[in-house]
């Protein structure tokens, strides 16, 4: 779900860039409120290279194997902090393996991360929401994971499917992000699994780690 | 998995001596620029262009192989579906499907353009270790919650990386064998990964406390008398070359503008 470089025209590169500075920006207003923010950088900075070395495990899918993304997962735990986060993994994921790069790093940031910040503000409704507290953190796990990965998918596919050429005829580019997004929703359900039994996971070990 | 960017780090060249917030300023200038092209005729001048650069970087070849291996499958997949689906002038009829001439000349333009940022990218971070790109980018004025974030995450991430490798190890030993997707396979990875993220929460508390010992978070604002003082202390050298970069790329840009279409 990176798009590498050479693939968007100029004029989205540099959108990507601005709504990426914006949305940076706005994250580390919503991080300076934080009361303890020196204590929660080194925890943000630990967890973003847990969840970087995380996805890098492959996780059987037949036929395929997939990697997850851990978006709306990384938004559940970290908040705010996950947007910068994600930035931070894009770059380096850009320059060691060139897995993206570095033209479409604004780009790929808003494609993974804005969901992220979606899926935060999701998972946060648990404590606001009636009803058994079991339920609701299992559905709204659920939800901020495959959530997530599902509109990143939808801006991934449409985003590169109308802007690679100019001369590509619509049917053949409906079609072509019809099928990405059917690929897509299989990964969705997994991520959406997978963030359920993580979040019950750190509910019995470690709760602190989701209250940050 | 090691960071092997930086291993022609220490390699003398022009390029390995030109500062690396200037060098960054001028590369990033030549990779938008480079992204800024959409005809033909400037593709042979980019990739001259990149050339130059890299023979200056002194940087092996096959390292450069080595980096493109993994990112040309998605092009090569892109590359080879193109001319079937994009354009309307056909040149070759195979069958039922149909070789168009404008999804031809969009793969070449594509292919190029990726190849020559690229290997910019690579010039640009490989010729100059990790922590100085993060120095620099500092300099430029990134903010400092960022760049304590990437300074960390980058000095744990090998560490976690091993230790992830450990653990799998551990469950292989103990007779997990992923072969399909059931509930219990997720599970364990869950489980795996929920492990990691707790094992970096609790190293990371340690972490914080081992680092206000040493004095972090005493200095909260960076001085703006620090920026003022790279740019007088600035290396000739690095400044000219610099500007070679962005007249090159601003020339890039006004010739995309100026020249026929193709």
């Amino acid at each position: 779900m990176h798009i590498p470089d050479g693939f968007l025209p100029p004029q989205v590169c540099l959108t990507g860039y601005a709504l990426t500075g914006g949305l940076t920006w706005y994250s580390l207003n919503q991080i300076k409120k934080d009361p303890d923010i020196q204590a929660n950088i080194p925890k943000a900075s630990l967890l973003t290279a847990a969840f970087f070395v995380a996805s890098l495990v492959s996780i059987p899918v037949p036929p395929t194997s997939v990697h997850l993304i851990f978006n709306g997962l990384m938004g559940a735990v970290l908040g705010y902090y996950a947007f910068p986060a994600i930035l931070i993994g894009l770059f380096f994921q850009a320059v060691m393996f060139n897995h993206g790069g570095m033209s479409t790093l604004g780009v790929n940031a808003i494609i993974i991360g804005a969901p992220a910040i979606a899926g935060y503000h999701l998972f946060r409704q648990r404590e606001h929401l009636q009803g058994k507290r079991q339920i609701l953190t299992k559905a709204l796990s659920f939800a901020a994971g495959a959530g997530a990965l599902l509109i990143s998918a939808s801006m991934f596919a449409v985003l590169l499917i109308t802007c690679i050429s100019p001369d590509m005829d619509v049917h053949a580019e409906r079609t072509a992000i019809l099928l990405s997004l059917v690929g897509y929703s299989i990964q969705a359900v997994v991520e959406g699994l997978f963030s359920v039994m993580l979040i019950s996971f750190l509910e019995q070990v470690k709760p602190e780690l989701l209250k940050g | 998995m090691k960071l092997v960017l930086d291993r022609y780090a220490y390699l003398d060249s022009p390029v390995h001596r030109w500062q690396q917030s200037y060098k960054l300023i001028g590369l990033l200038s030549l990779i938008f620029a480079f992204a800024f092209v959409q005809n033909i005729w400037l593709l042979p001048i980019m990739v001259v262009i990149t050339s130059i650069l890299f023979t200056l970087s002194r940087i092996p070849v096959s390292f450069l192989i080595k980096r493109l291996r993994y990112p040309s499958w998605f092009i090569l997949a892109v590359v080879f579906f193109l001319p079937f689906i994009s354009g309307e002038n056909i040149i070759l009829q195979l069958g039922s499907l149909t070789l168009k001439e404008e999804g031809c000349w969009q793969a070449l333009l594509i292919s190029v353009r990726f190849f020559c940022i690229l290997t910019v990218s690579l010039v640009m971070f490989g010729t100059a270790p990790f922590l100085s790109s993060i120095k620099a980018m500092r300099s430029l004025g990134l903010p400092s919650v960022i760049v304590d974030m990437s300074l960390l995450a980058y000095r744990y991430l090998e560490e976690l990386s091993e230790t992830l490798t450990t653990m799998q190890r551990a469950m292989k030993l103990r007779g997990f064998q992923p072969k399909g997707f059931t509930h219990r396979n997720l599970k364990v990875f869950s489980q795996l990964t929920g492990s990691i993220l707790i094992r970096s929460y609790d190293r990371s508390l340690r972490i914080y406390q081992a680092m206000i010992l040493r004095g972090y978070g005493s200095q909260t604002k960076i001085k703006k008398r620090q920026l003022k003082s790279t740019l007088v202390n600035s290396d000739r050298f690095s400044l000219i070359a610099t500007s070679i970069a962005v007249i090159t790329g601003i020339c890039i840009m006004i010739l995309e503008l100026v020249l026929p279409s193709f």
